[in-house]
């Protein structure tokens, strides 16, 4: 068995910091290097161990900024000591190993991972709230794809990794350009040089595929196409590319037998969500500084999950669709095709929250931060009459409940204010109204 | 109430033909029958490393099948068997190296049909340690005149110094492609290395800029330089989307 890589079982590496660390396993190989477990002081990490070739002096270069500017948020599996020397003078990181609860985007795929749409929604969050991060330090990843990114099914958790060709954005001094199918059409066609909004597009694709299960370029361009080669590649996703759902171009909509997926996913989205997706995908196309930013899908997306209905028949998570009920139409479910009755919103800064029993606000309804993580309210209902719902203060602050009246009555840490029409709650920071 | 999975089925691929092409002449159990001894050694163990990677390529569905020839050629695996339910069978050695007639066969093969419209590139991976016996010219013209086999990733592993490796390269139509495997552990990484291919036509993986080099040396995986299988020009119908 081919179960040795270029170290074997019991090597010790010291690393920069003076850690000495066992090689206990060999993980797997990718394109760069390969990937051992290691042991240090009784705890274990990975290494990243270059191919001989790929052990250059930029490449340490890259992991030497890595290590200083330290790792973005808990999401990355970033570089946590250098190994330089050992044997045969190569090169290798230390990073953390990735707990086994963990599955990739690979499983997603292939639908061995079966999120609800709920938790499919803050793996998508967080994953763009990592890649924001990121960016914010100036960095771009290069490499957004389906190998490189997992998630834990039960919490929504993600981990980034093969951080080791994140650079400063803009630089053509990393290995990688990308992954066909990702990489954006003028890092294809070779016209620029992977960047922060090259990122954007590949971030764009991912999400796509996270929430369709299909490629947004891929329809039938890619159905008449029998061979997928190289250069059918090229065509599809950097000379010529078109989005399956343009607008004003209707050339390259889904085939139904080849790409049902996009077919049955796409209506199930609110428009919104489809508006972030055409964006990027015709005008972003083409014009990489008007791609959809981070911010915009993480409000888009906190919205999706905060507006979520559960078809009271049969169970399914349906979308609410702001304009949709704006334009007074009814939500019908996806599984059962009868009506779903939505409960009271509420409505803070740009944000809406639906509020049925159970319902929880986070940090991010009350302030706009962007951290779905904190609970801040929960919808509970009145002791003395269980049908009346009212916002559970679960801050430490005192919000205020302005009744439609005006009056204005204080909401102390773990007391509740009922939910009516035309009253509001000011958090501090925003005011929120119910509708 | 629980909650109902989310509509939809997983995510289209398309199948990715692979082909092991195994000369099993009477000079493959030369050395006391070590050299088809570490043939069926290294395949069997690529299968599970193949396997693992097919698991993790959502654009693919690998399919495996062995073609032996010796005098005369014979299908080991008929049918494309999916690579999570392929096993290698062990090959015996003997007889003449009759290329042309596996050449043919594998050209039964890649006709539509049996090969479906649309797929990945195809891989032939032909694995030899002689010079054809029959007449493999007009087997390979076969061969190479369909869309499919021109399409194809095609990779040789010449195994010692008697492989003919200009018969070979006729086959790849590249010399870079033809690999040179002169002791056993070459041959185990040759074959480890072509069986990497089956990833790297579909392409799911990064695309570092430096390349590693087709030799086979190292452990690292195979990435080929796709754009030098070329793209069929004038022979191929202009109706046709390839």
């Amino acid at each position: 068995m081919n179960m040795e890589g270029m170290l074997k079982t019991g090597t010790v590496l010291t690393a920069q910091s003076g850690s000495a660390y066992r090689v206990c396993a060999y993980l797997g190989a990718g394109t760069q290097g390969e990937v051992y477990e290691v042991e240090c002081g009784g705890k274990h990490s990975a290494v990243k161990w270059y191919f001989p070739q790929m052990a250059t002096r930029t490449q340490r270069e890259i992991l030497e900024n890595l290590l200083m500017k330290g790792s973005p948020n808990e999401s990355f599996l970033w570089p946590e000591d250098l190994i330089t020397g050992g044997p045969g003078g190569g090169l290798g990181y230390v990073m953390p190993l990735r707990p086994k609860e963990f599955r990739g985007i690979v499983d997603l795929m292939k639908r061995r991972a079966e999120p609800s749409f709920a938790m499919l929604c803050r793996i998508a969050f967080n994953l763009t709230k990592g890649y924001g991060m990121l960016h914010a330090k100036g960095l771009s990843y290069r490499d957004i794809s389906f190998g490189n990114v997992s998630f834990n099914p039960a919490t929504g958790a993600v981990l980034i990794g093969d951080n080791d060709n994140v650079s400063a954005s803009g630089r053509d001094d990393a290995a990688v350009y990308g992954t066909p199918r990702f990489m954006a059409p003028e890092i294809v066609t070779g016209r620029e040089k992977p960047s922060r909004n090259t990122d954007l597009y590949s971030l764009a694709v991912l999400l796509f595929y996270m929430f369709m299960l299909g490629h947004p370029l891929e329809g039938k361009l890619e159905a008449d196409i029998r061979c997928m080669d190289i250069h059918a590649l090229n065509r599809l996703f950097g000379t010529h590319p078109v989005f399956i759902f343009d607008p004003n171009d209707t050339s390259n909509r889904p085939v139904e037998g080849y790409q049902d997926n996009v077919l049955i996913f796409w209506e199930l989205y609110p428009q919104s969500l489809r508006d972030l997706f055409i964006q990027s995908f015709t005008v972003g196309l083409t014009a990489p500084n008007k791609r959809v930013t981070e911010k915009q899908w993480l409000y888009e997306i906190a919205n999706m999950m905060s507006c979520l209905i559960t078809c009271p028949r049969c169970g399914a998570e349906v979308f609410f669709d702001a304009e949709k009920a704006a334009r007074g139409e009814t939500h019908v479910c996806w599984s059962c095709r009868r009506a779903v009755p939505y409960p009271p919103s509420l409505i803070c800064g740009g944000d809406r929250a639906l509020l049925p029993l159970g319902a929880k606000l986070y940090s991010h309804h009350l302030t706009g931060n962007y951290d779905m993580d904190t609970v801040a309210g929960e919808v509970v209902a009145n002791p003395s009459d269980p049908r009346l719902l009212g916002i559970r203060n679960l801050t430490g602050d005192n919000w205020t409940y302005i009744r439609a009246d005006g009056r204005q009555i204080p909401v102390a840490p773990g007391r509740s204010a009922a939910i009516a029409k035309d009253a509001k709650i000011n958090f501090g920071a925003r005011t929120g109204e119910f509708r | 109430m629980t909650e109902l999975k989310r509509p939809g089925g997983e995510l289209a691929s398309r199948p990715l033909h692979f082909f092991w092409l195994v000369d099993c002449s009477g000079s493959m159990n030369e050395e006391h029958g070590e050299k088809i001894g570490t043939l069926n050694h290294a395949i069997q163990s690529t299968i599970p490393d193949m396997a693992a990677a097919a698991r993790e390529n959502p654009n693919a569905q690998l399919l495996v099948r062995t073609l032996k020839f010796a005098t005369g050629a014979s299908w080991v695996t008929p049918a494309p068997v999916p690579i999570e339910d392929f096993a290698w069978d062990d090959l015996t050695a003997g007889g003449v190296t009759d290329m042309g007639k596996a050449f043919e066969m594998v050209a039964a093969q890649l006709t539509i049909p049996p090969m479906s419209e649309r797929a990945l590139p195809p891989v032939l991976v032909l694995i030899s340690d002689g010079g054809p016996t029959d007449d493999y010219r007009r087997g390979l013209e076969t061969l190479l005149r369909l869309p499919w086999a021109k399409k194809a990733v095609r990779i040789a592993v010449s195994i010692g110094r008697d492989a003919n490796d200009d018969v070979l390269a006729e086959f790849t139509g590249n010399r870079e492609l033809v690999l040179q495997a002169n002791n056993p552990q070459a041959l185990v990484r040759c074959i480890k290395w072509a069986s990497t291919a089956a990833s790297a036509v579909s392409a799911p993986a990064s695309k570092p800029k430096l390349a590693a080099p087709a030799s086979g040396s190292t452990n690292a995986p195979l990435v080929l330089d796709m754009k030098s299988i070329p793209e069929p020009a004038g022979d191929v119908d202009a109706a046709d989307v390839w």
